[in-house]
Formats: structure tokens, sequence, C-alpha cells
């Protein structure tokens, strides 16, 4: 069985790190791409290590790829005609989302709010119309953030949380990203905000589930 | 990769952010053998579990967009 971690562009060396149960790493070409994998002879079991395990080896990816689209976890195929196959479906998807986040990366916003349930219909209006100016300020928060951005992504909400966006960033322009957030954060006394990354581009892999 | 040291609410959002983009994030292809996604929920609802216990967490909504 193939476990695949990344398809990468112009990787210059496979990371000195272990991949899933302790497998070594594997670098496989497919037309252009470069495909980082891990062979196993039986079916790699899913946990909490493995998530982590996973993350591990994109993240130390990101430096020697000059482009980099993050798998999600538990991608595993028979053997590598199965794995071309699949790639070969979608080559012309990957070669966009790769240009897309050539040398770039990702931040992530997450804006909470208060919670506050209603207890009876009068707070249930109240809430109902906190809840409507919260979803107003979020759009205001996304679009301002993103105007700021490559390309972004932007997450379900709802409870106490306001927003919950991905930016794609160059990371020259990083530091007047975390200014932005400072700012909106300094306009909004009554939200919290945490900034995030940078982080591979998981959000900007451009297959949707 | 971080020069800025993260503030308290930021270091706890971190392993979150990280577990909802390995998992519900990044390149999926079609035809292949996805781990089965009974074990993979599992392994997201007690990394939530884990990641809630760690206080202020359980109310950042975590929302992982599965409709859940």
């Amino acid at each position: 069985m193939i476990y695949l971690y990344a398809i990468a562009k112009g990787l210059t060396t496979v990371p000195d790190v272990q991949g899933l149960e302790g497998a070594p790493l594997d670098r496989q070409r497919f037309d252009d791409f470069d495909l980082v994998v891990s062979e196993h002879a039986a079916k790699v079991e899913p946990s909490e290590e493995a998530v982590l395990v996973h993350a591990r080896v994109v993240e130390a990816l990101m430096p020697l790829a000059a482009a980099l689209l993050p798998a999600r976890f538990g991608l595993a195929f028979a053997d590598t005609a199965a794995l071309e196959q699949a790639l070969r479906e979608k080559a012309g998807t990957l070669e966009e989302s790769l240009e897309r986040v050539r040398g770039r990366v990702e931040l992530g916003v997450r804006v909470v709010g208060e919670q506050s349930a209603p207890r009876d219909v009068e707070n249930g209006r109240e809430y109902l119309e906190a809840r409507r100016r919260q979803v107003a300020a979020a759009d205001e928060l996304h679009e301002s953030l993103a105007a700021r951005a490559r390309a972004s992504a932007r997450g379900n909400a709802s409870g106490g949380l306001v927003l919950s966006g991905a930016y794609l960033v160059d990371p020259g322009s990083i530091p007047a990203f975390r200014e932005a957030v400072g700012e909106l954060e300094s306009e909004h006394p009554s939200l919290s905000f945490a900034l995030t990354g940078p982080w591979p581009p998981y959000s900007f892999a451009g297959v949707e589930s | 990769m971080n020069d800025t040291p993260a503030r308290p609410l930021e270091q706890q959002v971190t392993l979150l952010e990280l577990v909802d983009r390995v998992l519900n994030k990044g390149v999926v292809l079609s035809g292949d053998i996805t781990l089965s996604v009974a074990d993979v929920d599992l392994v997201y609802v007690s990394l939530r579990v884990l990641l809630a216990s760690a206080g202020t967490l359980d109310r950042l909504a975590l929302e992982n967009g599965n409709g859940s």
C-alpha cells in the first residue's frame, strides 16, 4: 500500500523525518509532479499519532519544494498504478492549484465572540439580532483580510466562533497581515482574534471535499 | 516558522487549526483507498475531546464543517 503525504513541484530532497509507523519517506515522479509517499505492507491504522506524523512530514517538506499541495490525512493506494491513475484524473486541477500556492503560505484567523444562548422568547429575539450583527461583522472582517491575501477560504462558523478563515499570502507580507489583524482586533474590542501559521497551504489544495 | 511569540489564545488554537487542516483540508484524490472514514472520524472526535479539555477551547466552537 502506498500512503501519500503531498504532491509537489521542484522538490529538492526528501526530508530526514519518518513517515507513518516509522516507514521511510520515498519520492516518486509522475509527469512533473513529485510525490512524497511511504510504502506499507499492511493497512495503516489511523491514530492521533499518525495525524501528527502526517502533519510533521508536510511541514518538513514546505521549505524543500517550490510548490506543495498537502494531501488530506488518510490517502492510500493499492500500488503505484492506482496512485498514477488518480493523479491523471486530476492533473489539470493539481497543476492549477500548485501554481496558485507556489512560494506562498497559509495563515489562519479565528475570531471568537461572546456566546449567549437564548433563554426565552425575548432573549431569543435579542440573540437572533446579536447573531445577525455578528454575521455582518464576520463578513466585513473576512473581506478586509481577503483583500490582503492572494486567495482566501472561509470555514463554517457557529456558536461562539465568529469567523474561521484561511488566507494565502506571500511570506513577505506576513508582517503586514499580522498588523492588519491587530488593527481589526483593536477596532473590535468585544472579539478575540487568533492568528496562526504560517501553515502549508492545506486550505488551498484546490479539490473540494 | 513563527518569529513572534504566540499569545495564549493562539497557542491553544494552533493545535486545533492543525488537526482541522490535516483531517478536513488538503488534496483528495478519487479512486484511492482512503482509510476508513469511520476510523478517521473516531480520531477526529478523540482529538476534539483532547483539545476541548485544554480549557477555554470548548468555547471556540470546534466546528469541523462536516455538519455534525
